[in-house]
C-alpha cells in the first residue's frame, strides 16, 4: 500500500509520469516546490500569530487547496492577469507578490499592497504582477476577468486572464454571466473553481444539483476538467492547456479543482461542519505539499537535503518578511482622504512615511 | 430610417407617448386641475419639438440637428459618443441592443455602421457583467462606456459598481476609466421601473462621479469630460429632456464642460432654486412665473451631483438669503437632502428663512397620470413653495 495513494488508488508508477506530462524540468520542479512549502508555511505561522493575538483582522486559511493555487497560478505567463479570492495567497504568492509587502499589508503598514486602505488577504499588484486587489463580494472578479480577457482580444496580444472562485461562488448569477459571455466572445479567459467542499459551512450538496461543477461548462460552451486538486502536477497540467487554448484564441475553458478546506472559513471558524474522518483522511493521505515533496524525491527531482533546504529558505523569509512588516510605518492619518480618485495624485506620489512607528 | 420609425423613437419610452398621456391625465382629473396645467405645459413643449427637426440626416449625429443647427439633449449625447469614439481608439461602447437596434432611445444609431461590432458591442442582458466587463477592461487602459437600457437597470449590476468600481482606486491605486450611462428620471408616464433617479445611491458610494445634466450643452460637454475622465462616472440622462430641449451646442472636439461645477441658468435675488436634471427647466418655468409676481428667482444648475460645487451653492445663498431645493430622486436623503444641510451648516447667518425642500415622497414612481403628477414636483408646486418661503 506504501506505492499506491489510499484514496485515489493511483499508483507510484502513474504519479511518476504526471511528472513527465507536465514537461517541467528539474529546476521547474523544485520551484513549484519551493511555492508549497511557503505557502503551507505562512498559513501556519500566521495563524499561530492571529491566536496569539498578535495579527490584527482576519486570516482566511487556504491549507490543503495549496495544489490548486500553486498549479493554477505556475501555468501562466507574467503579462497574464490573475483575478483571485480572499482564500487564493497561495495563487498570488506563487503569481510574484512579495511575502514581506504582503505582511506589511496584514499588519495595516504603508509597505502593504493597498497602503493600509484595505487589510488581510484584500491584496493586489495589477501594475507589478497583475494580480487584482481581491474584494469580499463573491465572484466580482470573474465579470473582471471577463473584461480584461475582452481587452486582450481587442488588442490582439497573446495574454491570458485566469480568474479563480470557490464552489460558494458558482450559485452566484454574476458567475453564469460570465462563463456565458466567454464562451459567447471566445474571451482568452480560465474558469478556475476551487472546490473544496464547503461554501463557508454549506456542504457542495446544497449547492448545486449537478454531480460536478466541471459539466457546466458544456452548458456554456466551453470544456470542463475536473481534477484532483491534491495533486499539483494534474492542476497545473489542465491548466496549462487551458491557457494555451485560450492563448491560441479558442476560448475559455472551465477547470473544477477539488480538495477539502482544512480549516474554518476564517480564524474565528472551528469547521465542525466537516466530518472529522474526512479531514483526517485528507491531511494524513491527501496533504498537496507532503505528497509532492515526497513525489519529487522518489522521482529523483530532488533529495532529502534540498527538502531541507527549501524549508529553511522558507523559514528565513517568513522571518525577514514579519520584521519587515514590523518596521514598516503606520499610514499617515492625514492621508485619509487621499487617492479616492485619481485626481489629487496621490498613487502617483510615494506614500507619506510619517503615519508614525507601531506600538 | 423610414418614417415609420421615426414616429416610434419620438415619445420617451416605447410604451408611451408624453403628450397624449398629459392629455389623458387632464381628461381624468376634470377640469382646471394640476395634471390640466401640465398638459397645457406639454402641448407647447410638443409644439418646439416638433421644429427641432427630427433624426434622420445620416449616420453622423451631427447630421442630425435642424437647419438652425441647434442639437436635441439626446443627440447632443450622441455628438459626445461619437466625437470620443473618434478621438480616442481606446474608447468603446458595450450595452443592450446598441449596435444594429442603435439602442432603445435611439442614441447611439449608426454607430456600428461608423465604429464596428467590436466598438459598439451588443452584449447579452447581464448588467453585473457589463458593469464588471467594463471594470477589467479599463483596467486594461480601455475607456469603456456602457449604456443601461434605462438607469433603473443599473440597479441589476448594482454590486460590481458599487463594491468593485466604487471602491476599486482607493484600495489599489489602479485608475478606472469608464463611464455607465443611462436614461433616468419621470414625468414620461413610464412607472416604477422606468422613471427613477438613481442618483443618490451612486452618489453615496464616494468613488464614482456622478453628473445629472439638464440641456444639450451640458450633456455634451460634460460627457466628453467623463469619458475623458480616469474614474468610474455615472452619467444620467433625464428621458424627459431627450427630445424636448434643444440648443446650439458647440462644434468644437474639444469643447468640455467641467465635471463638479454648477451654473446659475438664470440670475436672481430674491431667493434661489437649487435643483439638476429635469428639475430645471420646471424651476425656469416657475422663475418666470414668479416674476411675474415680482419675485426674483435665482435657478443654480448642479449639473453634477457628485463631487457637489458647495461654493456656487453657497454663492447663491448669501445673494438671496432663501433657499428651496428642488430634486426628483426621492425626498427623504436624496440629493437635495445633502444640498440643505450643506446650507444649514455652511450658510446659516445669511438665511432670511429655512431651507426648504421640494422633492417626491418616498415610493414608487406611480403610473396613472393623476398619480403621477402628485407626486413629481410640477410647475405649480414649484411657485406655491416659493411663495411661502417668501413670506417668512
Amino acid at each position: 500500500m506504501a506505492n499506491t495513494d489510499t484514496r485515489t488508488g493511483r499508483s507510484e508508477e502513474d504519479r511518476r509520469s504526471a511528472i513527465e506530462a507536465s514537461g517541467l524540468k528539474e529546476e521547474q520542479l523544485q520551484e513549484i516546490l519551493y511555492f508549497l512549502v511557503l505557502c503551507r508555511y505562512f498559513d501556519e505561522r500566521m495563524e499561530t500569530l492571529y491566536r496569539q493575538g498578535r495579527l490584527p483582522g482576519a486570516i482566511y486559511s487556504g491549507r490543503g487547496q495549496e495544489g490548486t493555487h500553486v498549479g493554477v497560478a505556475y501555468a501562466l505567463r507574467p503579462e497574464d492577469s490573475l483575478f483571485p479570492t480572499h482564500r487564493d495567497l497561495s495563487a498570488q504568492l506563487t503569481k510574484g507578490l512579495e511575502l514581506k509587502r504582503i505582511m506589511a499589508q496584514f499588519w495595516g503598514r504603508i509597505d502593504g499592497y493597498t497602503r493600509g486602505r484595505d487589510g488581510n488577504s484584500h491584496i493586489g499588484d495589477w501594475n507589478g504582477s497583475r494580480t487584482f486587489t481581491v474584494l469580499s463580494n463573491l465572484p466580482n472578479g470573474y465579470p473582471v476577468a471577463a473584461g480584461a480577457a475582452l481587452a486582450y482580444q481587442m488588442r490582439r496580444e497573446p495574454r491570458v486572464a485566469l480568474a479563480i472562485c470557490g464552489d460558494g461562488a458558482t450559485s452566484n448569477g454574476r458567475w453564469h454571466e460570465s462563463l456565458n459571455v466567454s464562451a459567447i466572445k471566445k474571451l482568452p479567459v480560465v474558469w478556475v473553481v476551487n472546490n473544496n467542499q464547503w461554501a463557508y459551512s454549506t456542504p457542495n450538496r446544497l449547492e448545486f444539483a449537478v454531480p460536478t461543477i466541471a459539466e457546466r461548462g458544456v452548458g456554456y460552451g466551453m470544456p470542463g476538467v475536473r481534477v484532483d486538486g491534491t495533486e499539483v502536477l494534474d492542476v497545473y497540467t489542465a491548466a496549462t492547456e487551458a491557457v494555451e487554448r485560450a492563448r491560441n484564441g479558442d476560448g475559455p475553458s472551465l477547470i473544477e479543482s477539488v480538495s477539502l478546506r482544512w480549516k474554518g472559513h476564517a480564524g474565528h471558524d472551528p469547521a465542525k461542519y466537516v466530518p472529522k474522518e474526512m479531514l483526517e483522511d485528507y491531511v494524513e493521505h491527501r496533504d498537496p505539499v507532503k505528497k509532492f515533496a515526497e513525489l519529487l524525491v522518489m522521482a529523483g527531482a530532488i533529495d532529502q537535503e534540498g527538502v531541507k533546504g527549501i524549508q529553511e529558505r522558507v523559514e528565513r523569509e517568513f522571518d525577514e518578511g514579519f520584521e519587515f512588516a514590523q518596521q514598516s510605518p503606520l499610514p499617515d492619518a492625514g492621508d485619509v482622504d487621499l487617492g479616492v480618485f485619481t485626481d489629487d495624485g496621490y498613487w502617483e506620489r510615494e506614500p507619506s512615511r510619517e503615519g508614525g512607528a507601531p506600538s | 430610417m423610414s418614417d415609420g420609425d421615426r414616429e416610434r423613437v419620438g415619445g420617451d419610452t416605447p410604451q408611451a407617448s408624453p403628450t397624449t398621456a398629459a392629455e389623458q391625465a387632464a381628461k381624468t382629473e376634470g377640469d382646471g386641475g394640476r395634471a390640466a396645467a401640465e398638459a397645457e405645459r406639454a402641448k407647447k413643449v410638443e409644439k418646439d419639438e416638433s421644429e427641432a427637426g427630427a433624426a434622420g440626416h445620416g449616420a453622423e449625429p451631427r447630421g442630425k440637428r435642424s437647419d438652425k443647427g441647434e442639437a436635441t439633449y439626446l443627440i447632443a449625447v450622441a455628438e459626445a459618443l461619437w466625437e470620443e469614439m473618434e478621438r480616442d481608439e481606446r474608447v468603446f461602447m458595450l450595452g443592450e441592443d446598441i449596435g444594429v437596434y442603435g439602442g432603445a432611445f435611439k442614441v447611439t444609431e449608426g454607430f456600428i455602421d461608423r465604429f464596428g461590432p467590436e466598438r459598439v458591442w451588443d452584449t447579452p442582458i447581464m448588467e453585473e457583467t457589463i458593469v464588471g466587463m467594463s471594470i477589467g477592461a479599463a483596467m486594461e487602459g480601455f475607456r469603456p462606456v456602457a449604456e443601461f437600457q434605462y438607469a433603473d437597470f443599473m440597479t441589476c449590476g448594482f454590486d460590481e459598481i458599487v463594491a468593485t468600481a466604487g471602491k476599486y482606486t482607493y484600495r489599489s491605486g489602479v485608475p478606472l476609466p469608464m463611464v455607465l450611462r443611462g436614461p433616468s428620471g419621470g414625468g414620461v408616464r413610464a412607472s416604477a421601473f422606468h422613471s427613477q433617479n438613481p442618483e443618490p445611491l451612486f452618489a453615496h458610494v464616494g468613488g464614482l462621479k456622478v453628473i445629472c445634466p439638464a440641456f444639450p450643452t451640458d450633456a455634451k460637454g460634460l460627457l466628453k469630460s467623463a469619458i475623458r475622465d480616469d474614474n468610474p462616472v455615472v452619467f444620467l440622462e433625464h428621458k424627459w429632456i431627450y427630445r424636448r430641449i434643444k440648443e446650439v451646442v458647440p462644434d468644437d472636439p474639444d469643447f468640455l464642460i467641467p465635471i463638479g461645477k454648477a451654473e446659475v441658468k438664470r440670475a436672481g435675488d430674491d431667493v434661489s432654486i437649487i435643483t439638476y436634471g429635469a428639475m430645471v427647466h420646471r424651476a425656469l418655468e416657475a422663475a418666470e412665473d414668479l416674476e411675474e409676481q415680482g419675485i426674483s428667482a435665482e435657478v443654480v444648475d448642479l449639473r453634477t451631483v457628485y463631487p457637489l460645487d458647495v461654493e456656487t451653492i453657497l454663492e447663491s445663498v448669501a445673494k438671496t438669503s432663501r433657499a428651496l431645493v428642488l430634486y426628483e430622486s426621492l425626498k427623504y436623503l436624496g440629493i437635495g437632502s445633502e444640498v440643505s444641510a450643506v446650507i444649514a451648516e455652511e450658510a446659516f447667518e445669511h438665511l432670511d428663512a429655512p431651507v426648504m425642500r421640494l422633492a417626491p415622497p418616498n415610493h414608487a414612481v406611480p403610473f396613472s397620470p393623476p398619480l403621477e403628477d402628485a407626486f413629481l414636483p410640477l410647475t405649480d408646486d414649484i411657485v406655491a413653495a416659493v411663495d411661502r418661503l417668501s413670506k417668512w
